[in-house]
């Protein structure tokens, strides 16, 4: 072996160099087999999403019409219905609509992951958000038997965002705060603080688990429970509200004592 | 373009996932072997068979062996269509 005071000799030069370009091919190689896992990756998502967008338009397309002839039956065009039937049109446009809720939702998010939503950020008003949204819900949860009650702070609700989106997330909130909870009230508290707007919504209802919490705001990460309660649930909901937080960069987090015990709810987003 | 012709350029090209940008310094220093590096193509001046095989050696006479085989395995589909006469013996 070569010492730094003597000269490396041709064989030794030779060796290191062969070893060199062994170590060197391993990477390369290794570099290769990523490369193409990357590749077939990328495919795998693209037909993924080409999949999800040809269902859901398809799925989409079933709901509608039948929601058309249901809504037909109940407005008179096929003549005149007995109650019975009444009540299974009614059914099946309840039935419909969801439906139609919860493939716009999937297609939603998969535009988001792609990109493909561009959101129309403008100055507004977040308590104004707000407050037409617990207008707009107060009637579902009384129906439920639940208060829907609101606190808000005096101080600045201007943000940067699209009305749209920031409305969508946060019905998608008090939407869930109302299907997971079977008695008492929810709370929607409203403050601006150090240049920050926090939302909270808090429910007397089935609560997070801890387990549940590590998962909720990820793809398809419902709660174990929530199809107990909501049979309907996609696991769609509140990553979709994480998806419109993060394009706002805001925050979106949940907080409970556990099963049962209610859920809290926070939405964070820099003031304007 | 004739495979005879491409052989040069993907051994310079997988050799250049190896060692970097050395694999197209030691390709011009081959005799018989014209390399135009921003176009991505070479020449042959004299037998196309026995400039490859130069090209060959110049690396497995740097890089040792496994070298030799990177060459092989870089045309190996290139010469899947190629006559044995037609490849040089090297890359058989």
């Amino acid at each position: 072996m070569a010492t730094n005071d003597t000269p490396i000799s041709s064989d030794e030069y030779k060796t290191v160099t062969e070893e060199l370009y062994k170590r060197n091919l391993e990477l390369a190689n290794l570099y290769k087999k990523v490369d193409s896992l990357n590749h077939e990756l990328s495919n795998l998502i693209k037909q993924r999403e080409n999949l999800v967008h040809l269902v859901t338009h398809k799925v989409k397309g079933s709901f509608t019409r039948s929601k058309y002839i249901f809504a037909c039956m109940l407005d008179g065009t096929f003549g005149e219905i007995s109650s019975e039937i009444k009540k299974r049109a009614e059914q099946g446009l309840e039935s419909d609509k969801m439906g139609i809720q919860t493939v716009d939702l999937v297609l939603n998010v998969a535009n988001m992951q792609n990109g493909i939503i561009k959101y129309d950020m403008k100055n507004l008003d977040f308590k104004d958000i707000v407050m037409k949204l617990v207008a707009e819900k107060s009637g579902p949860a009384e129906t439920k038997g639940l208060k829907l009650e609101t606190q808000i702070k005096d101080g600045i609700y201007s943000v940067l965002g699209d009305a749209f989106w920031l409305k969508e997330a946060v019905a998608n909130l008090i939407d869930n705060s109302i299907k997971y909870t079977k008695e008492g009230q929810i709370t929607l508290t409203l403050e601006s603080q150090n240049g920050k707007i926090l939302l909270k919504i808090q429910d007397t209802g089935i609560g997070i688990t801890p387990g549940d919490k590590e998962n909720l705001f990820t793809e398809g990460g419902r709660g174990k429970d929530s199809v107990k309660i909501n049979v309907d649930s996609t696991g769609y909901g509140l990553y979709s509200v994480k998806l419109i937080l993060d394009a706002h960069k805001g925050r979106v987090w949940a907080e409970s004592e556990g099963a049962g015990k209610g859920s809290q709810f926070f939405i964070e987003l820099d003031e304007a | 373009m004739e495979n005879i012709l491409q052989i040069p350029i993907k051994i310079i090209k997988e050799q250049e996932m190896v060692i970097g940008p050395l694999a197209w310094d030691e390709a011009k220093k081959v005799s018989g072997l014209n390399v135009d590096q921003n176009n991505n193509s070479v020449s042959f001046s004299g037998d196309s068979k026995e400039v490859t095989n130069r090209l060959v050696a110049q690396y497995e006479r740097i890089f040792g062996k496994a070298s030799h085989e990177v060459c092989r395995e870089a045309v190996k589909d290139l010469i899947a269509g190629m006559s044995p006469e037609e490849i040089p013996s090297s890359l058989r």
